[in-house]
């Protein structure tokens, strides 16, 4: 689709211009290297900071390499992807009300080019974001707790890549359903908020969106069953293209949201 | 054949007629101004046009299509740019969407960016553009894919003189390749260029036709007929029923009882008071726009 490629070039331009190339990388390498490095030098962050009681004893748990995985991936879900949302949540609404989207609407584009311009290039930062994270996380997990296998690496990160797409779809589609600030709440309603509950109550029940960023860990140390985590990716990726029918179908009906 | 065609055209929000049943038609070439108060709905006509709006009820056909989108160029009022594309990036992004020939894109936007004088300033981010510079980018990127029909919503409002000469000047040239609907309440532009007038008011359509057909309308001819000073005048006016004194000036309805200019001169000299000044008036555009936009004041509505 010709200007499907027109308006990704357009918002690559943006994401290249506006740094978002660099800065989200960027955290999520800090948020990536903080759990090893934090975890590996407590007791030397202890010791320098000084004023321990007499005879205080600290028992370390004994990590291993995949629990520095699990808290990497921790942060990403709490704070990387609140961030990605709120960068992201008002990439088709706040266009509407600015009026810059008001020059495209009157030409002979498809609902489904400016949506799927949009999904793709969220996830693309989503992705190379992330992709740095891991990338920061498994090298000093690697040099502090021991080694994790190419096979582990690849199944988190390609698990963690359908969960990326699942909430970039989301969080388009509400910004093209709704204004910015109602997007944004039900967004962070549904993802983050949504989250915690799983992690709450979620031990009744073993299928779920949210528990796939997770689970390509949780597979690849075998400690839930393959058919849990098959049954879970195949849900959330048909949940995905609904949502993203929604999304193209929203673009389309709200055209007449934008501003003239 | 005409070139569009407006039938019926209406929108109303809830209860409120935002446009009500308007229709009309441009010829090819030509360019027709809608004209009328703010608040008369001429924003909600032009998007209508464009399809960003959807109709309540009646239909637009361009060349007897309602499949428009390909060949209309829009420029809104307060055209939006993305801050960070350059003028040549945004216009060769948009001429791209319009289906210009891949080919012809680099070469078609420069010709555009170089017709409405941005060839200096092309490779310049949008967002350190000024308002004038806007205005002419959002001309570039209106023509760049040669539409059939060019809509411009308040071209010139915002616009300081010199701005609103050049822009006048550019739609003028552009009037030889398409045919132009633009709105103004600036009714000195629209005589400068036009050769249609439509005249909206809350969301009616009430007046149409060629500016000098309407001029003649509402022209209310009058003499008026200056003397020295007020005395001079007041004694002047109490000679004809229908004269009003405004000052040392008495005002003289035309009419059949009235005489002609030179039997008027002579029955001015015969008096022998002191004139300044003896000249037949039409009222001005100015005067036209608000007796056309003011009715709506005698009627007891209000607008907004």
């Amino acid at each position: 689709m010709k200007s499907w490629a027109i308006l990704s070039t357009k918002e690559f331009r943006e994401g290249w211009r506006s740094y978002k190339f660099l800065w989200i990388p960027l955290l999520f390498l800090f948020l990536g290297v903080s759990d090893p490095l934090t975890n590996y030098f407590m007791e030397d962050i202890l010791a320098a900071v000084g004023n321990m009681p007499e005879g205080f004893q600290m028992i370390m748990p004994q990590l291993e390499a995949s629990d520095l995985l699990l808290a990497s991936i921790e942060q990403f879900q709490l704070i990387g992807i609140i961030v990605l949302i709120a960068v992201f949540i008002g990439t088709i609404s706040r266009e509407r009300s600015n009026g810059t989207a008001t020059l495209i609407y009157v030409r002979p584009v498809a609902p489904a080019s400016i949506y799927l311009s949009k999904w793709a290039l969220s996830t693309l930062v989503a992705a190379w974001g992330v992709i740095c994270g891991f990338a920061g996380s498994i090298y000093y997990t690697s040099v502090l707790y021991g080694s994790i296998s190419f096979r582990t690496v690849l199944t988190v990160i390609a698990t963690y890549m359908l969960w990326l797409l699942f909430v970039m779809a989301l969080t388009v589609t509400m910004s093209a359903l709704f204004k910015t600030g109602v997007g944004a709440a039900l967004t962070i309603i549904v993802i983050p908020i949504g989250g915690m509950i799983d992690s709450i109550i979620g031990s009744y029940w073993h299928i779920s969106p949210w528990k796939l960023a997770r689970y390509g860990l949780f597979i690849s140390e075998d400690m839930i069953e393959a058919s849990h985590y098959w049954s879970t990716l195949v849900l959330t990726l048909v949940l995905t293209i609904i949502i993203v029918a929604i999304g193209i179908w929203a673009t389309g009906h709200n055209r007449k949201m934008t501003n003239v | 054949m005409s070139l569009l065609e407006v039938k019926g055209l209406t929108k109303s929000f809830g209860s409120k007629m935002s446009v009500d049943s308007i229709s009309f038609t441009l010829q090819p070439h030509t360019a027709t101004a809608l004209i009328g108060p703010n608040g008369a709905g001429k924003t909600t006509t032009m998007s209508m046009i464009t399809g960003l709006l959807a109709q309540t009820s009646g239909t637009v056909l361009l060349e007897g299509s309602s499949n428009i989108r390909q060949h209309v160029g829009f420029l809104p009022q307060y055209p939006k740019f993305y801050p960070w594309l350059t003028a040549l990036e945004y216009v060769e992004m948009v001429a791209g969407l319009s289906h210009v020939p891949k080919r012809e894109i680099r070469a078609r936007s420069k010709q555009v960016l170089q017709y409405v004088g941005l060839e200096k300033d092309m490779n310049r981010l949008t967002s350190t553009f000024s308002g004038g510079m806007k205005q002419r980018l959002g001309i570039a990127q209106a023509i760049v894919h040669q539409p059939k029909l060019l809509l411009l919503d308040e071209p010139v409002s915002a616009l300081d003189p010199i701005g609103r000469a050049e822009v006048m000047e550019l739609l003028k040239l552009l009037q030889q390749q398409t045919t132009i609907l633009y709105s103004t309440h600036i009714l000195h532009d629209a005589e400068k260029m036009t050769d249609q007038v439509l005249f909206m008011k809350q969301g009616k359509l009430v007046e149409q036709g060629s500016l000098s057909a309407i001029q003649l309308r509402y022209a209310d001819p009058k003499y008026a007929v200056q003397f020295a000073n007020q005395v001079d005048a007041s004694q002047f006016a109490s000679g004809y029923p229908t004269a009003r004194c405004e000052g040392s000036t008495v005002l003289l309805e035309v009419d059949e009882t009235l005489p002609t200019m030179q039997e008027l001169m002579s029955q001015v000299s015969s008096t022998g008071l002191e004139v300044i000044k003896l000249e037949r008036v039409s009222a001005s555009l100015d005067q036209i726009f608000m007796k056309v936009a003011g009715e709506r004041e005698v009627l007891g509505n209000t607008v907004d």
